[in-house]
């Protein structure tokens, strides 16, 4: 609005905030502080201030038990987002072009849509049994919504004239959807899977927070249980840090992969 | 048009037909037994016989109250940092960086701090929604607003409103779309989480139905709090939808 001079330490400063992952950091300093703060002036024991609860990190990750924990619900996500991917992005890409296979799909996708993933857990359960089946078909349930939806988007908006070139150059069809919908719904296609992921997570904490068997859900309502309240908040944080890294990290990989589309605004925000 | 029209909701009906169908048969055939998979009919019986019910309709009730409080909060909250945001940038350079970090953050995680913070009873599920649900409509609120064209808020000052005026008046109106798209985004959210929360830990609610029920193995009524919340969710969106097409009469046409 009105242009003003700069001094030379502001430049300098508004330089580094430009930086990319400094703003982030300075974020996650001032919540760390504000939570600090609240902690010392509320004096409850519920709210144990920040630096108690940081300090309770490296006692959750050191123990063998509760990281290899940590670690087969995270393998367990990887198999159920992939399973996903493999089925939900040829799906979408096939609904988005075919209005036939769109008619069919959507009625019942809408149907699923309101249906709380990570709710079905103790059905599935009586099914499947208790292992791995019953905890990464949940997430592949919780998943598979957003990865069809923007791949159907995606597929919807690619150029038809490029379509008809190819197949005027005599490419079949199965070959069009992989050679040119494909690569022109990837844009898209990785909104969905940006969203997908931190949804892969929320789904598996979530369906671990209700059957409270295993992994990290499990450990938070354990330590809450124990009024561990250190240890509660120090899970949390790893929780929050997964969901984070994870989202930025897939950002600068698809950034890398996609380069050439516009950078998208996606609401990174879902729910099991 | 009307004929592919119907052709195609023939069409769509036809997958949630045959997952019926195949439910009826294998409960009606043995392969599944009953303790495992209800035969639908029965489902649904059982599911109307409760909406007879006061005592689930009591949980019903509980449910919408905590849904809809989390949802009202967090459209003020979202809508008015979303507003602030676009209207002020040193507002927006905390904003962003803030919503950067803790929009991927899976919300649910924070439930145990939230019982801490609020107790047991409502009001931290309540938290809960509004936690879950602010994001999108902050977002959509944040975008929708700085996407407002210029000239309008420059007409506006120019005739004289004042620059809080212009915020609720011009630019709120003119993004009302893209608000009203991240409140029903935040609808269903709020849906889903408020039952999971209820399912964590709860006394009552329709959650806490499912998880009585399956403590209990009754199957059948553990499918009927679950197709519940459903139907409310998708009947919520279709009310929410209705109520944004009124509202945005003579907004042109978008996804």
């Amino acid at each position: 609005m009105i242009s003003r001079e700069r001094s030379g330490r502001e430049a300098t400063l508004s330089r580094l905030l430009s930086l990319p992952g400094i703003p982030p950091l300075i974020a996650l300093a001032g919540l760390l502080t504000a939570w600090e703060l609240a902690a010392r002036a509320l004096a409850i024991d519920g709210l144990p201030p920040a630096h108690a609860a940081l300090r309770a990190i490296p006692g959750i990750l050191g123990d063998p038990e509760a990281l290899l924990d940590i670690l087969s619900s995270l393998r367990r996500m990887a198999i159920g987002f992939a399973l996903a991917l493999v089925f939900a992005v040829p799906a979408g890409l096939m609904m988005g072009r075919s209005r036939l296979i769109a008619a069919f799909f959507n009625p019942l996708l809408m149907v699923i849509y309101p249906v709380p993933k990570a709710a079905l857990m103790p059905i599935i359960m009586l099914w499947l049994g208790v292992g791995d089946a019953a905890k990464t078909l949940v997430i592949f349930l919780g998943v598979s919504l957003p990865l069809i939806y923007h791949s159907f988007q995606g597929a919807r908006a690619v150029e038809e004239k490029m379509l008809w070139s190819a197949a005027a150059m005599g490419m079949s069809a199965p070959l069009r959807l992989a050679r040119i919908v494909f690569p022109a719904a990837l844009p898209e296609i990785f909104v969905g899977i940006r969203t997908g992921l931190v949804l892969a997570l929320i789904t598996m904490v979530t369906s671990e927070m209700i059957v409270r068997q295993s992994g990290i859900g499990n450990i938070l309502f354990n330590s809450l249980d124990m009024a561990q309240y250190d240890a509660v908040y120090a899970t949390i944080v790893i929780i929050g840090a997964l969901g984070f890294v994870l989202d930025a990290g897939f950002e600068l990989l698809r950034g890398r992969l996609v380069a050439w589309a516009e950078p998208r605004h996606a609401i990174a925000v879902g729910t099991a | 048009m009307t004929r592919t029209r119907s052709l195609e909701f023939l069409v769509g009906a036809l997958p949630i037909l045959m997952i019926l169908a195949l439910w009826q048969g294998l409960s009606a055939y043995g392969v599944a037994p009953p303790a495992i998979l209800p035969a639908p009919a029965k489902v649904f019986a059982r599911l109307v016989t409760q909406l007879g019910n006061p005592a689930f309709l009591a949980h019903v009730a509980t449910t919408l109250i905590r849904l809809f409080s989390g949802f009202a909060i967090a459209v003020i909250v979202g809508v008015a940092i979303g507003i602030a945001a676009a209207g002020n940038r040193t507002i927006a350079a905390i904003t962003r960086p803030l919503v950067r970090v803790l929009a991927p953050v899976p919300k649910v995680a924070l439930y145990p701090a939230l019982i801490l913070i609020f107790g047991f009873e409502n009001t931290s599920k309540i938290a809960l929604v509004v936690v879950d649900a602010v994001f999108p409509i902050l977002l959509a609120t944040y975008q929708g607003a700085s996407m407002v064209e210029p000239k309008l808020v420059w007409s506006a000052r120019a005739a004289g409103a004042s620059a809080r005026r212009v915020l609720f008046n011009v630019v709120l109106m003119a993004a009302l779309p893209s608000v009203l798209t991240g409140c029903r985004i935040a609808l269903i959210i709020s849906c889903i989480v408020v039952f999971l929360a209820e399912m964590i830990t709860s006394t009552d609610g329709l959650g806490h139905l499912l998880v009585l029920a399956a403590r209990n193995f009754e199957t059948v009524d553990m499918f009927v709090p679950l197709i519940m919340i459903s139907m409310l969710g998708l009947l919520l969106d279709a009310g929410f939808n209705a109520l944004r097409a009124r509202l945005l009469v003579g907004f042109p046409e978008e996804g």
